[in-house]
């Protein structure tokens, strides 16, 4: 094997591996309390470290972000170019933020013109967006909701029972809705959602074993 | 009624059902009965759900001076229906003089918290920063800022959010790791956010996990509450407004269920008119 490969593949994959061991062995297995005692200083510095490289992976998205737009100015693509300046005004503004409250020592949470900004522009935009939701779900419910077999008459009726439970009208017309609602999200609809998220966890575990075996690449985002 | 009769009501009811089913008529009708009872308020009466209510009992029989973790973790597009759940409830628990230690898994949480804190003055009124409370703020790493908390905060990071060493804070000395909470809160919009808690807080250290959460987020964490990892749900701006009637503190929440009813109203309405007319040309034979 040449000796890049294994720089490359075979050293990552087994880093990954031992570190999976050791993380899955420390949460899983019972160790009297002298060993665990040892070992968590190393678990501690193993999560430290995870933490360090997801704050450092902030950066590295926030330069992408910042290549991406320039490469599409450079692209000379007229409508996009307003958009992407803005992205990059503001992703500048923020940079500036974050220097300035280095060089001064005031966080950049109580910093009055970070708040302004971020209760002026982003609270408002990001709510609207979330807010236009309801036109589209509302036009959904129109359309969706038709009692066209028995199936779609149960959905119909018991997405009826749910809104009208989540309201104070619902209370209006009979009281009866609020602990109506509560009972078929406590019962039918863990029901069913509880295979869901066993399913994610065998997927879990089937993905451990997959990095441990050396079978899962994509993470290394290439596939040889 | 003869056929040519029958023809001209055909007619009219496909019309009708195309008036109904045109978007702007729904959509027009949904802003103008959202913003009704903003300015004219109905003030419907609202009831307290059972879950509401177990959530409620559980802060209240909390010992005094418990120490609580609660991790803000909204985006500005859930703050709506979070924020009236975590106003209400941080009143309820200062109330009973518990210490709540505040961080944030998200970018968004720790200003969410700053806009929360500077728009509900009175509920911090009184408290001492460090003593009763303190905001660890933003904590990188997802699963893995739960975890490095949950073993010891002073351990995984070296300031608050505004930049006070952790070690200097007396509240922090007193409460460092996640068995020495009575309670852990979570305000997310983010459903990772739950699994990260229930893996690295309940699972290992049996900390109660209460969630507050967005509406569509329910569904999703029903089987934490039904497996007994998590005590209960706060589930949109309806637990806030009910927790809110619940502390005696009408807030933005309440405000906003009158609102949640017209609209809610309206939906109704165009789903039963839209089944009429479904039915109507369906019985009538004809395909559609």
């Amino acid at each position: 094997m040449e000796m890049s490969v294994i720089w490359r593949r075979t050293v990552p994959q087994l880093l990954v591996a031992i570190i999976l061991v050791v993380m899955t062995a420390l949460y899983f297995l019972y160790i009297d309390k002298t060993t665990k005692a040892t070992l968590n200083y190393w678990d501690q510095l193993l999560i430290n470290y995870s933490i360090v490289i997801a704050a450092l992976a902030a950066i590295v998205g926030g330069v992408d972000l910042a290549r991406y737009h320039v490469a599409l100015i450079m692209k000379r693509e007229r409508e996009q170019i307003p958009f992407s300046l803005i992205t990059l005004f503001l992703e500048v503004v923020c940079v500036v933020f974050a220097f300035y409250a280095l060089a001064t020592g005031v966080p950049i949470l109580t910093q009055p013109q970070f708040s302004w900004i971020y209760l002026n522009l982003q609270v408002p935009t990001s709510s609207a967006m979330y807010s236009i939701l309801v036109f589209y779900v509302a036009s959904a419910a129109y359309r969706t909701f038709r009692a066209r077999n028995p199936p779609a008459l149960l959905l119909l009726i018991v997405g009826v029972i749910v809104m009208l439970g989540n309201t104070s009208l619902g209370f209006v017309i009979w009281p009866g809705f609020t602990p109506l609602k509560d009972w078929i999200m406590t019962v039918p609809n863990a029901a069913g959602y509880r295979p869901i998220v066993i399913g994610v966890g065998l997927g879990t575990i089937i993905l451990g074993l997959r990095l441990i075996l050396r079978k899962e690449v994509t993470w290394m985002g290439r596939r040889d | 009624m003869d056929g040519e009769e029958g023809l001209k009501m055909g007619t009219s009811l496909k019309r009708l059902d195309t008036i109904i089913g045109t978007r702007q008529l729904l959509y027009t009708l949904l802003i103008i009965f959202t913003l009704i009872p903003m300015f004219f308020p109905l003030r419907l009466p609202i009831s307290i759900s059972a879950r509401t209510k177990k959530v409620y009992n559980y802060i209240d029989n909390l010992k005094p001076g418990s120490y609580i973790f609660i991790d803000f973790d909204y985006d500005p597009a859930g703050r709506g229906e979070i924020e009236p759940q975590a106003v209400a409830m941080m009143k309820h628990l200062f109330d009973k003089k518990c210490k709540l230690v505040m961080a944030s898994l998200g970018t968004t949480g720790p200003v969410m918290f700053e806009i929360m804190r500077k728009t509900n003055p009175d509920i911090f009124a009184g408290k001492e920063y460090g003593k009763d409370w303190v905001n660890i703020g933003y904590v990188a790493g997802g699963e893995s800022a739960a975890a490095g908390l949950a073993r010891s905060i002073s351990g995984t990071v070296a300031m608050d959010a505004y930049g006070n060493p952790i070690g200097n804070l007396p509240l922090i000395k007193e409460a460092d790791k996640a068995e020495q909470f009575a309670l852990a809160i979570v305000f997310t919009t983010g459903t990772d956010t739950l699994y990260y808690f229930v893996r690295q807080w309940f699972t290992p250290y049996k900390t109660p996990l209460i969630l507050g959460i967005l509406g569509v987020m329910g569904p999703a964490a029903e089987p934490f509450v039904a497996a007994g990892q998590a005590v209960e749900l706060m589930v949109g701006q309806v637990a806030g407004a009910e927790y809110e009637v619940l502390v005696g503190r009408p807030g933005i929440g309440l405000g906003a269920m009158d609102a949640q009813s017209t609209s809610h109203a309206i939906i109704l309405i165009f789903i039963i008119l839209g089944n009429i007319m479904f039915w109507s040309v369906r019985l009538r034979g004809e395909k559609r």
